[in-house]
């Protein structure tokens, strides 16, 4: 557990330096400032569906991806970039605790930071509205996105320096592009999951709203966890076995 | 005691017919040699393959082919092996974000050495970078970076230490004390293998040596020998005057000359002992009334003198 800790703290140090601290910040808290400015005179309904069409236009489709892999990617990518996994794969720890420790440090910034982003984002619609049931959700969603897309870019980061570009080009291009034009690939889209998890936990009345607005096909509540627990342990084991079976220098 | 001097008698890393080749490129090849306590240095060019060497060693990669075992085993079956295993490496390998002491303490925590504090201290006070400990390592100098990656590999007191060029960047005191330190250590009974290419600083810190040149083992013993091997090496000097045929017609007559040429005036001679040369080469000039302006040995760069070394072999 203490290599677990120590772990876990330093890629969290490593990953969010103070400048990334600010700038992640501040574009978290973008789609609420977006939000207050559009929303003034809005009330009820209108307010909702100007609130959902920022879930469902800014913080699922740009915050939380591209938060997610640029944080996801440099966790592990930083480290054989810097030379310091030889540091790292040098210690009497299990493979299994170090890639579980780079995954969780991932995570835990980049969920941090999503959170942070729908949390505002929906205390302002709750501040307008006096709805407040929609904060978990909105956090819920965020942070089950944020753990797809460290589950798929954590490893990636570590095979190429150009996993940032090649996640942009998956966001933009496969889960903004193709998947929005074919839905039933919906449930290979990440921030899919994470609106999955955002419909199933708000009120009724809100979920037929994004239907109304054209959500379909997300998978249930179910679903969505099973798939991205599935996705997380798949993506610690795959990390485990590379860093056991590569040569590391 | 064993003929090869190569293997030792009791060894904590043995290296068994190893070959490491990347695509086409073979960076090791065949080498079977063993190290015990004490300081070994590695010697050889840069690109000679130590680096690769220590890198199977701590089982940061695999050999292609042949067998590696560190204290019993090899390494990277059994990570639990790596609480005996400090390696400082050559390149980066730090955290610039982090201070010299989280740095080794976090190496310390990792180590699992249950009083990481102490443990801290003491590593950074042996490697003597007390006053600049609570600063960040992105503002340290390549010798102070090497000091502090030294420190984190001893923190968990390692009974097989691997140093990869761990002098460079430093400046003559830091250098001084490492080698000090080097042989301390070697001395306590831990196994010290350090690389370099420069055969002076590996003179100074260890008494065995071995030597690698384009990936494979081009010499092996005690650094006597070594340099014994290197003294019937012919050397080829450059010696520039203003009666180059003369003094070439003179110097054929000198029995430790092999040969000479003369090459737009300028005259290259061919002998077994430098030192030799040097000395009379001033009474031939003053006997024939040349003046010298230039006398260089040509190709006596250690990496020619390791070459023939494998040549040799």
């Amino acid at each position: 557990m203490r290599a677990l800790r120590s772990i876990t703290g330093a890629t969290i140090r490593q990953v969010l330096g103070l400048r990334r601290a600010i700038i992640f910040g501040l574009a978290a808290m973008a789609p609420a400032l977006v939000f207050l400015l559009t929303s003034q005179a809005l009330v009820d309904e209108a307010a909702l569906d100007r609130f959902l069409g920022m879930v469902i236009g800014l913080y699922f489709p740009l915050l939380v991806p591209i938060v997610a892999l640029i944080i996801s990617a440099s966790a592990l990518g930083d480290e054989r970039r810097d030379g310091t996994l030889s540091f790292l794969v040098l210690r009497p720890i299990p493979r299994s605790v170090i890639s579980g420790s780079k995954f969780l440090g991932a995570v835990l910034v980049a969920a941090g930071l999503n959170a942070l982003g729908g949390a505002a984002l929906a205390i302002v619609y709750g501040v307008e509205t006096g709805s407040w049931d929609v904060v978990l959700p909105l956090v819920a969603g965020g942070i089950v996105a944020s753990i797809v897309y460290a589950s798929l870019f954590v490893p990636l980061g570590f095979f190429t320096d150009r996993a940032v570009l090649i996640g942009l080009a998956f966001v933009f291009i496969f889960e903004n592009g193709i998947v929005s034009a074919l839905s039933g690939l919906s449930t290979l889209s990440p921030w899919r999951l994470g609106l999955s998890t955002f419909a199933a936990l708000v009120p009724d009345q809100v979920a037929s709203q994004l239907v109304d607005i054209g959500i379909a096909n997300l998978s249930g509540l179910g679903s969505a966890l099973f798939t991205t627990v599935v996705i997380a342990a798949l993506s610690i084991a795959a990390t485990t076995l590379v860093l056991r079976r590569r040569d590391l220098a | 005691m064993t003929s090869n001097p190569a293997l030792v008698e009791s060894p904590t890393i043995e290296v068994d017919d190893v070959s490491k080749w990347f695509g086409q490129k073979v960076a090791v090849s065949n080498i079977t040699c063993s190290f015990g306590p004490g300081v070994t240095g590695l010697l050889g060019p840069n690109g000679a393959g130590k680096t690769t060497t220590l890198r199977m060693l701590t089982g940061l990669i695999r050999p292609s082919q042949g067998d590696i075992r560190v204290l019993g085993v090899w390494p990277r079956t059994k990570p639990s092996v790596y609480s005996n295993i400090g390696l400082v490496p050559e390149d980066a390998a730090v955290y610039p974000e982090m201070t010299a002491r989280e740095y080794v303490r976090y190496a310390a925590t990792l180590a699992g050495v249950s009083d990481a504090q102490a443990a801290t201290d003491r590593a950074i006070d042996t490697v003597a970078l007390d006053d600049a400990a609570d600063r960040k390592l992105a503002g340290f100098s390549k010798g102070m970076r090497q000091r502090a990656k030294v420190a984190a590999a001893l923190v968990g007191d390692p009974q097989v230490l691997l140093l990869d060029e761990p002098l460079n960047g430093t400046d003559p005191v830091q250098r001084l004390h490492l080698i000090n330190l080097f042989q301390q250590l070697g001395d306590e009974g831990r196994t010290v293998v350090v690389s370099s290419h420069i055969l002076d600083e590996v003179e100074r810190m260890s008494d065995r040596v071995i030597a690698i040149v384009d990936g494979r083992l081009a010499a092996a013993g005690d650094v006597a020998a070594i340099r014994s091997a290197m003294t019937d090496i012919p050397y080829r000097v450059r010696i520039e005057t203003d009666k180059s045929r003369v003094l070439a017609a003179r110097l054929l007559e000198e029995s430790l000359v092999h040969g000479v040429s003369v090459d737009d005036g300028i005259l290259h001679v061919e002998t077994d002992d430098l030192a030799a040369l040097g000395g009379r080469v001033p009474a031939v000039a003053h006997e024939v009334d040349a003046r010298i302006t230039t006398f260089q040995p040509e190709d006596a760069s250690l990496e020619s003198v390791f070459r023939y070394l494998v040549r040799k072999r």
